[in-house]
């Protein structure tokens, strides 16, 4: 039975997520995105039907388990703007860490600010890099990672949608710049929010958001615990 | 009908299998990462790994870019596809959120708004001094 649960599961994540993409296609505004749409519309459904998220995630682990390959799968745009990246890779890594080190410093204060448990703090950490690293981070560091992760796709969910304007607000030109402010800023879902810009600000966001992760995971343990000190 | 002809060839049977065997071949990348990892100690995820043997590989001409690319850019392209399932978990924290959500949500929105303003103002400000500007 839950099996059988499971396989709808996946079938209706599939369809809901193409015909989601398509609308998204006729009307081309934020909220219509497809990682709005479509979870929402799955949420909706299982509530009503009292099926519980472990019953959907026997189904749903097969797609989430297609990342692994799909991070593997950023070697080839890096492969393809080999030159390219060479030629901008000291911009690209300096803005990165100035954009990881402004996500420990405004996690840190705002959290503290608010008068959250060093716990959620913790867990706050590590949300603008992609998941399965995310995750790791805030094991090590003592966050809860399974709250790590709603926060990740948060910040996902709000980089697609306010990338765009940051990019326009601030009168940005250079691809470049475009693309290390997705992928810095939003993961994987600012990768692809830069993919739809132009193949150079996808390569651009996949490595920022690459470099992003593994600045992450060298400077969260050192930088951290010092922040929650203040 | 040009756009009726893409489509057709995208459904091609060939090309899905092909794509599906080149999925399975970028998980394997992602899973000998993960074994390394294990084995050298490394706190790195297996699929990042699996992306830089990928990258060398392909750099050093031994793995030829065709094995991978029609399963790694359907992949890429449907990339909004596998973080569905981690979004509908927010189900099972509603009770959380329900209190504690409002505040999460405004730390959140103002801690990426500054990551993308610092990040992107940087990269900006180099490639205009730098004169590398496209």
């Amino acid at each position: 039975m839950s099996e059988f649960v499971g396989f709808i599961s996946v079938v209706l994540t599939i369809i809901f997520y193409y015909s989601s993409k398509a609308l998204y296609g006729r009307i081309r505004f934020v909220l219509f995105s497809p990682l709005l749409i479509a979870p929402a519309a799955l949420v909706i459904g299982l509530l009503t039907l009292h099926i519980s998220y472990s019953s959907y995630i026997i189904g749903g682990k097969w797609l989430s388990v297609l990342l692994q390959p799909a991070i593997v799968a950023f070697a080839l745009p890096l492969y393809k703007h080999y030159e390219l990246l060479k030629k901008y890779f000291p911009e690209i890594i300096l803005s990165v860490l100035v954009g990881t080190l402004s996500a420990f410093l405004s996690s840190a204060l705002l959290g503290l600010g608010a008068n959250f448990e060093p716990q959620i703090i913790l867990s706050l950490a590590p949300r603008s890099v992609t998941t399965p690293i995310a995750i790791d981070v805030s094991n090590n560091l003592g966050g809860i990672p399974s709250l790590t992760a709603v926060f990740v796709i948060f910040t996902g969910l709000m980089g697609l949608v306010i990338g765009p304007l940051v990019i326009r607000f601030l009168h940005l030109r250079s691809p470049i710049a475009k693309g290390v402010l997705l992928g810095t800023g939003a993961h994987g879902c600012g990768t692809s929010a830069a993919l739809s810009l132009g193949s150079l600000e996808g390569t651009i966001a996949s490595l920022a958001m690459i470099f992003a992760g593994l600045a992450t995971i060298i400077l969260a343990p050192v930088i951290f615990p010092l922040l929650l000190k203040l | 009908m040009k756009k009726a002809l893409q489509i057709t060839r995208m459904f091609k049977p060939r090309r899905i299998f092909l794509a599906l065997i080149q999925i399975g071949i970028l998980y394997i990348f992602s899973f000998v990462g993960s074994f390394l990892g294990k084995l050298l100690h490394l706190n790195f995820p297996g699929s990042l790994i699996g992306m830089g043997i990928l990258f060398i590989l392909l750099r050093l001409e031994i793995f030829p870019y065709n094995w991978v690319v029609i399963g790694g850019n359907w992949l890429l392209a449907e990339l909004l596809l596998f973080f569905i399932p981690s979004v509908v978990a927010i189900m099972q924290y509603i009770q959380f959120l329900h209190q504690d959500g409002l505040d999460l949500f405004i730390i959140i929105l103002i801690s990426t708004v500054a990551v993308m303003v610092s990040s992107g103002l940087t990269a900006e400000m180099i490639t205009r001094k730098g004169g590398k500007a496209l």
